[in-house]
């Protein structure tokens, strides 16, 4: 409970007003597209020059909890996932948008965002040094092996056949695959100069996730049915309250699986939010709505994707080791003030870590606080004309697109990709399990080839590799996972395609 | 319609005409100067390149703010390849530069640039490589860890941050000084990936940045058993180099970061900049944070960085012949 | 309602033909090593793509509602735009030889600039795809303000906030 009497700093004048800030300009800058949590809270690094350790520490912690989830708010009103974490939340939350439910989506997804973040910093308060040890377990054979069980989950994403849905990752895996190779640099399937750095993934997500949507709304044409008047019903925050109060089920898997994989190096915040949305679907009594506006969806992806925060921070924290691109960023943070991380960190500098922690903590409300403040407004947004939302869209892809890197040439991929994608989406493929494919491909690989050098060293002959890559506890725990995994997303896909209502369900 | 379109572009372009002018190298710089860094955010070339270019718009010093672009990929040739072939040489856009990565990658082959493609400007840091092994390890003096690998060829491996790059060729380095086989695995990730397959005991040990290094030995996290460079260095006094340990490893894999353009830029801006940098990076300002960060600074000007380019270029060819 | 067997037959044959090219190239490019994995991922892209393939010939592909004529039309011109638009906003790679020394060139080949282009194209594209009818002055005052504000927006956003360094084009 030491913590606890540490709760003071927060609510000093400065630090207070720094958190504040911090969540507000977070969910800014959250919100913009192409701007990823990494790249905010590394803008934020020259403010904190001027700073005490602690106030410069509150600033950061408080731009990383509310970008996450401010990312959720250009995924819901413009289908355009601001990070890696945000496209579970896009899949539901634009449908629920479209249909008027802008508002209560924003709701739902920045209360799930608080309770998932809260639980996942507790985590990280009462948990650390046995996490820790954990976050360690997981060598290069188990991070392929995860990435695989991340692979098969495409099977059953947000996709109405079952060998599109596969087709569509190996689609996300090759493109994932293009530009100079990681390991080895050597140049693989560079077919223009422009592609020499391979596919930004966030780039990607624009191109996937927006241009499909902008030539849709063409599509519409110029009709008079294209300017929709449909009043935005007011949503009480009371309504909002009672549904997540009622949605246990999603609720618990987004932050058990969040605060899971969150711990995991290297591969944590990027598909929380994913394995969250997939897992509650297969749970769910009613997996036909997921992807027409259902909001289950939206809540276990927001509060995974929040929920991976604290403990993201663990191996950050006590080993130096920096769970995602943000964490790595917040570790330039720390160092830049003096701070080491390491076992010791919460005896050296007590006052420094348990403030940033508490920080964290009452970050979480404000955002929630914030987040509702905003989303009655903010949710006017998605009801804006069509050929506003085209056009606004559209030139927000390109400046999103091009702010990631400066380079024109994420601009060409983000717009190939775009228009790739709408084709694709014509004939039933579809875009999540392209994503996830393009995500997990470089960490099942280079944990691919990494865990063979290693094998060869360690065993002889030639079933080295097998040795390594399959033998242990975790190893075999997790190649059963990935067994009952497609096995389940190929019999439901069977089942599916017998009743008559499969069909009839595709994607209008 | 068309009328319409032309008075808006006309008016536009009239309002930002004063924008849209060159600038000259007499008011040079005019506006923001960008830096690329090869590496990913939260790297330690990118937090470095953040700290020492944080005085940049002081009125003293170059007047204009920087700001850091990263272009990661494929241990920098990503980024340096965009800045070879991309990048204006008008000097608005800098890139770090870090060697021996990028001559080692040149001399290789596979990429569109050489250490003829840039004009240094100055240097700010210097961070060899040290050889750690995992708290729990066996080992706790280089010597003991060379004598196992030449009993049992190919079973040591040892983790760096990819190929090509400082890590890798002090690998090489020991390798070539010794006479025992290591198996050197190239993480992705950068340092932290390397040091994290080291903690965790995933490989047998690992060649690291002694910035990194330190901080997770102080943690009690891994042991430094030897500084792959020509002398002690102040942060670990205690840790004998290589060459102590009668091992022929010279400095070459010290990983010296800095700033450059690409070739082509004039020679006033150039002259700028190589005057003006320097002050820049030993601002007090600057090296408080460096010292905070455990970040070992090393100012060089550029004639300096010229000699050390050209000498780095020589030994890497001959390190690398025949690979 | 879903695409013709035809278009069905059409997208998939595509696909095969990609999925063909990217293990030709995996098999016979070098380095191995660096190969080893793209090998792997083609030999299920192509399994799949056939069966996709094998699928449509049956007529069995049957989701998704594939494009028709009036989707193609309505889309047409604001694909143009969009492309001219992305295209001409900044400098591209390369060069264009036969139009080298033109005083045309510097336009085709620096761009337009970022803020100029976006501003064109947002008011081009509402103008297009707004239902209001053109002759109406009141029309016409409510696409140039929305612009402005809009446009407005952006640049507060990204060049004073964030301070993106968009690339000079020709105008701005």
């Amino acid at each position: 409970m030491e913590f606890l009497s540490y709760f003071g700093g927060v609510f000093e004048p400065i630090a207070f007003m720094l958190l504040l800030g911090g969540t507000i300009g977070g969910l800014i800058l959250g919100a913009t597209p192409g701007l990823s949590p990494t790249m905010a809270v590394a803008l934020l690094i020259p403010f904190t020059f001027q700073l005490s350790p602690t106030q410069g520490l509150i600033l950061l912690g408080a731009a990383y909890t509310s970008t996450v989830a401010g990312g959720a708010v250009s995924a819901i009103l413009l289908k355009i996932p601001g990070a890696p974490a945000n496209i579970a939340t896009a899949l539901d939350g634009h449908e629920m948008a479209k249909n008027g439910e802008g508002a209560r989506a924003l709701h739902l997804s920045f209360m799930s965002s608080g309770i998932g973040g809260i639980t996942g910093v507790l985590l990280l308060i009462f948990l650390t040094p046995v996490l820790a040890q954990w976050a360690l377990a997981f060598g290069p054979s188990h991070l392929f092996w995860l990435a695989i069980l991340g692979v098969t989950v495409i099977g059953s994403l947000d996709s109405k056949s079952f060998v599109k849905g596969l087709l569509s990752g190996c689609i996300g895996l090759w493109l994932s695959m293009i530009g100079y190779d990681d390991i080895q640099g050597a140049q693989r399937f560079i077919f223009h100069d422009a592609l020499t750095g391979g596919i930004h993934i966030i780039a990607a997500l624009i191109g996937i996730f927006a241009i499909p949507q902008v030539l849709d709304m063409f599509a519409k044409g110029r009709r008079k049915v294209a300017i929709e008047t449909v009043e935005v019903p007011e949503h009480a925050i009371g309504d909002s309250v009672r549904e997540v109060a009622r949605s246990a089920r999603p609720l618990t898997i987004g932050t058990v699986i969040g605060s899971i994989v969150g711990l995991i190096p290297g591969i944590g915040g990027q598909i929380a939010g994913l394995v969250a949305y997939d897992q509650s679907k297969k749970f769910s009594p009613n997996k036909a709505k997921f992807g027409t506006g259902h909001p289950e969806g939206l809540i276990a992806a927001e509060s995974a994707n929040n929920a991976m925060v604290g403990p993201s921070l663990v191996p950050l924290l006590t080993l130096s080791i920096p769970g995602s691109p943000t964490a790595a960023v917040l570790l330039g943070g720390l160092l830049i003030h003096g701070i080491f991380p390491g076992s010791d960190i919460f005896e050296r500098n007590p006052e420094v870590i348990w403030t940033f922690i508490n920080s964290m903590l009452i970050g979480q409300i404000l955002m929630v606080i914030f987040g509702i403040a905003i989303a009655k407004w903010a949710a006017k947004i998605a009801r804006a004309p069509l050929p506003i939302m085209a056009s606004a869209v559209l030139v927000l892809s390109l400046f999103g697109s091009y702010s990631v890197q400066q380079s024109m040439g994420d601009v060409w991929i983000m717009l190939s990709l775009g228009l790739g994608m709408y084709f694709l989406e014509k004939f039933g493929f579809s875009a999540a399990p392209v994503v996830l494919g393009l995500i997990l491909g470089p960490i099942a690989e280079s944990n691919f080839v990494q865990g063979s050098m290693i094998a060869g060293a360690m065993y002889d002959g030639v079933w080295a590799k097998a040795t390594y890559f399959m033998t242990g506890s975790l190893n075999i725990g997790l190649i059963v996972l990935v067994i009952l995994s497609v096995g389940y997303s190929f019999m439901s896909h069977r089942a599916n395609s017998k009743s008559p209502a499969s069909d009839a369900g595709a994607r209008a | 319609m068309k009328t319409m379109l032309k008075t808006l572009g006309l008016s536009l372009a009239a309002a930002t005409m004063a924008l849209a002018i060159p600038a000259s190298a007499e008011d040079y710089p005019s506006r923001p100067i960008g830096v690329a860094v090869s590496y990913g955010a939260g790297g330690a070339t990118d937090f470095q390149a953040r700290i020492v270019t944080m005085v940049a718009g002081n009125e003293d010093m170059l007047g204009q703010p920087m700001y850091i672009l990263n272009k990661p990929g494929a241990g920098g040739r990503v980024g340096w390849n965009w800045f070879a072939e991309e990048a204006e040489a008008d000097g608005y856009m800098l890139s770090a530069y870090n060697v021996p990565h990028f001559i080692a990658q040149s001399i290789k082959g596979g990429v569109k640039y050489s250490a003829d493609s840039f004009e240094p400007i100055a240097n700010w840091g210097a961070d060899p490589a040290v050889v750690v092994v995992g708290k729990d390890s066996p080992y706790d003096t280089i010597e003991e860890m060379v004598d196992f690998a030449k009993e049992n060829p190919g079973k040591v491996t040892l983790s760096g941050a990819g190929l090509f790059v400082g890590h890798h060729i002090a690998a090489l380095q020991i390798q070539k000084a010794t006479g025992a086989k290591f198996v050197y695995i190239p993480t992705k990730g950068g340092g932290a990936a390397a040091m994290k397959a080291v903690i965790a005991g995933d490989v047998v040990g690992g060649i690291n940045n002694l910035s990194d290094a330190f901080r997770a030995a102080e943690a009690g996290n891994v042991k430094i058993l030897a500084v792959a460079d020509l002398e002690r260095n102040d942060f670990l006094p205690d840790v004998p180099t290589l060459k102590e340990a009668g091992y022929d490893v010279d400095n070459a894999s010290v990983n010296f970061r800095g700033l450059m353009v690409p070739k082509g830029t004039p020679q006033d801006v150039i002259d700028v900049l190589a005057a003006k940098v320097p002050g820049m990076f030993e601002h007090a300002r600057v090296t408080k944070r460096m010292k905070a960060g455990g970040s070992p600074l090393h100012v060089m000007n550029r004639e300096e960085v010229q000699a050390m380019w050209a000498k780095r270029q020589e030994t890497l060819s001959e390190l690398l012949e025949g690979l | 309602m879903t695409a013709s067997r035809t278009q069905h037959l059409a997208a998939s044959s595509v696909i095969l033909a990609v999925a063909l090219t990217v293990g030709w190239v995996s098999f016979t490019q070098q380095p191995e090593e660096a190969f080893l994995f793209p090998r792997l991922i083609s030999v299920f892209f192509g399994i799949f793509a056939l069966w996709n393939f094998i699928r449509a010939v049956m007529g069995l592909s049957k989701v998704g509602e594939g494009l028709d004529g009036a989707t193609v039309r309505a889309i047409i011109p604001g694909l143009i735009v969009m492309l001219i638009y992305i295209f001409w906003a900044a400098k591209g790679y390369g060069k264009i030889a036969t139009l080298e020394g033109h005083w045309s060139y510097d336009w085709v080949r620096r761009g337009m600039g970022f803020y100029a282009s976006s501003t064109l194209a947002f008011f081009t594209l509402y103008t297009l795809y707004d239902p209001a009818p053109r002759t109406e002055l009141k029309g016409w005052a409510k696409r140039i303000i929305v612009t402005a504000i809009f446009m407005a927006i952006i640049y507060g956003l990204f060049a004073l906030l964030l301070k993106v360094q968009t690339p000079r084009g020709m105008i701005f």
